[in-house]
């Protein structure tokens, strides 16, 4: 199979798009980076806190006709979206491989599930309708009316540079509000080409703007007063000390999603072929950097034979895993973002050692790259047994192509090993029995659980979970969730003399 | 070229053998005017396949499914062999074409059965073609240039 086409073709220095213009940036510029190829493909800016100011005043400016535009009107402008994202998806999907490296099957994945928030936004005239209640006293009724609160500072990360700000942004702009989108300065593009297509659909000047950056910007969006809230994808030292913390000083709503140590039982009664193709995916796939991945797996039951021949099959799998440039259609996994991050997983695959883990894959040595690429960002799966729910690499998150293996007696004991870690954002189960299933939903501490599915990631119409030190925040984003947190619920008790 | 192990490699792959037997069709079509309207029937079925094996591909790929992991499929064992196109007489011809449909439907019943369950609506939509397939497969095989063997 032959490598796709890239879609950059030269090196762009990205704008920022405020108030329906494209303004340069006054900041320094930065290279954003292929991590498959190691070349600069694009430069962006690191813009300051006036330019974000700049972002404030233009949404400030659209919010009050915004805010007036029917529901219906501003679904209209949604359903636009989602056509030119439909028309461009290709485009879209390979600027994520080639910013981020994640392979084409994966970019296409994260595409399909952006758009689907921007089709769930468009049912906004049903989504945001209130309630009602006749008579709480005799010719007296009540009924609560949604309204947008404002403008939303919406952070987003590196992992999913297209997906993670479209859990927030539409649901923010149907319900009435204006955004600010700060992307990741890592992998920025394709939320300049979203942006790109926003202008496309008409959004009117200041409803929808991008200021690209990194700790300037948030600090100012954290601080400005004319900022209501924040949604924030990112790390649980970022989510909880600084986008929590902060915005519970300024008066903020907050969405702070953080990271994430998830772990995989594995009953002795799972289809095995099945599970570990989903194990593959789990742990493996973007290169373990998602914040649904496995990190541990736990093998359920004391028979010996079944766990070695288990872990055998597991391993041969991972070892056979396709490594190279995501836009090679046959590669299975891509690099790690970048060299450093690289750096962290090694020291913590080192880490399992010291700890006195067994390595039966070491992505260090046994690493094959398909094609003509520099190593840099390159590591292969690799999989350590013998962990144990103390060691730093179950407690901590490591965020790349890692499976750390341990056994336990009994499905007890596999959920309480699950519920002492401090992460709660996705546990799954593999299994083909009902009960365990059922036992395992009903007592597994988690935002997100998975039964017989690796990476339980909800679906636009329901809210992305987690909890514990995996979310800082009271509603989520997606769906309903995300209706509520960008609205505010007006009260109107009634009576007419 | 090694086995085909994801689904963009895969879709690919159905994608030129739907071109490939469309091209061996509209050849057909040409030169055997007799059958002008069932091979022509064909390329526009293999059209339909396409459109759909796509619609189901980019409609619900997600993170969350194997995408990646759901095949291992050798494409060696689904290459299309003699040229039918050069075949001396119909009947020669469809023997080849019927051997070539044959490969096509294994294909896809091969990879239906690997991603079932694993990725959703594309098996199905797989398993649905490689029934068609089965279908045309009787069609080319009733014919009277094939049954007579002249």
């Amino acid at each position: 199979m032959a490598v796709l086409e890239e879609p950059i073709k030269e090196v762009k220095v990205l704008k920022n798009f405020i108030g329906g213009e494209w303004i340069e940036s006054k900041g320094q510029l930065v290279d954003v980076v292929n991590p498959a190829t190691c070349k600069v493909i694009a430069k962006v800016p690191i813009s300051t806190e006036e330019e974000l100011n700049a972002a404030v005043e233009a949404a400030k400016e659209a919010f009050p006709i915004w805010r007036r535009t029917p529901p219906l009107a501003r679904a209209r402008y949604l359903f636009r979206l989602k056509e030119l994202l439909e028309e461009h998806f290709e485009e879209i999907s390979r600027i994520q491989t080639m910013e981020h490296g994640k392979t084409i099957d994966e970019s296409r994945g994260e595409t399909r599930r952006g758009i689907e928030n921007v089709e769930v936004a468009t049912g906004i005239p049903s989504l945001m309708m209130g309630y009602n209640l006749e008579d709480i006293a005799t010719g007296i009724d009540e009924y609560v009316i949604r309204q947008p609160v404002g403008i939303f500072g919406i952070i987003g990360p590196f992992n999913f540079p297209f997906m993670i700000p479209l859990w927030s942004a539409p649901y923010a702009v149907a319900t009435g509000n204006c955004v600010i989108i700060k992307p990741s300065s890592e992998v920025p593009i394709s939320q300049q080409k979203l942006a790109e297509l926003v202008d496309e659909a008409g959004f009117p000047p200041g409803v929808w703007n991008v200021v690209h950056g990194g700790r300037t910007v948030v600090s100012a969006m954290l601080d400005h007063p004319d900022i209501a809230g924040i949604a924030f994808v990112g790390s649980t030292p970022t989510a909880k000390d600084v986008i929590y913390k902060r915005c519970g000083e300024t008066g903020k709503r907050v969405i702070a999603q953080g990271g994430a140590a998830n772990f995989i039982v594995v009953m002795p009664d799972c289809s095995v072929q099945r599970t570990i193709a989903s194990l593959m995916t789990s742990f493996f796939g973007n290169t373990g950097q998602r914040c649904l991945a496995g990190q541990t797996l736990i093998v359920v039951g004391e028979d010996d034979n079944f766990y070695k021949r288990f872990i055998e099959r597991v391993v041969d799998a991972a070892s056979q895993i396709t490594i190279g440039y995501g836009l090679d259609e046959s590669v299975q996994m891509g690099p790690l973002r970048d060299e450093e991050k690289k750096k962290r997983v090694i020291k913590y695959i080192e880490m399992a050692e010291e700890e006195g883990a067994r390595i039966l894959l070491d992505g260090r040595k046994s690493l094959r790259i398909k094609g003509d690429y520099p190593e840099t960002c390159f590591l292969g799966p690799t999989i350590f047994e013998g962990v144990t729910p103390d060691m730093r690499v179950v407690q901590e998150e490591i965020f790349g192509p890692t499976m750390g293996v341990m056994r336990a007696r009994d499905l007890d004991e596999a959920i309480e090993i699950c519920n002492e870690n401090p992460y709660q954002n996705a546990q799954c189960i593999f299994t083909s029995s009902g009960k365990s299933a059922r036992e395992f939903r009903y007592r597994i501490r988690s935002g997100n659980v998975g039964i017989n599915i690796g990476i339980a990631a909800p679906m636009a119409f329901f809210p992305f979970s987690g909890s514990g030190e995996s979310f800082f925040g009271v509603l989520h984003t997606q769906g309903q969730e995300a209706i509520r947190f960008f609205t505010e619920s007006k009260v109107v008790i009634e009576r007419w003399f | 070229m090694g086995n085909l192990r994801t689904a963009s490699e895969l879709i690919t792959f159905v994608k030129e053998l739907e071109a490939r037997s469309a091209e061996i069709y509209k050849g057909l079509a040409e030169r055997y005017r007799q059958w002008n309207d069932l091979f022509l029937s064909f390329v526009k079925e293999n059209e339909k396949h396409v459109a759909e094996v796509e619609r189901a591909y980019f409609g619900v790929i997600t993170d969350a499914i194997e995408g990646g992991f759901a095949f291992n499929l050798d494409p060696e064992q689904y290459k299309l062999g003699v040229e039918p196109l050069k075949c001396e007489s119909l009947a020669e011809s469809l023997n080849h074409v019927i051997e070539m449909e044959r490969k096509i439907q294994s294909c896809y019943s091969d990879a239906a059965e690997q991603s079932k369950l694993l990725m959703a609506d594309v098996p199905q939509v797989f398993a649905l073609i490689a029934k068609r397939r089965e279908k045309r497969i009787r069609k080319l095989e009733l014919l009277p240039e094939r049954r007579k063997g002249g």
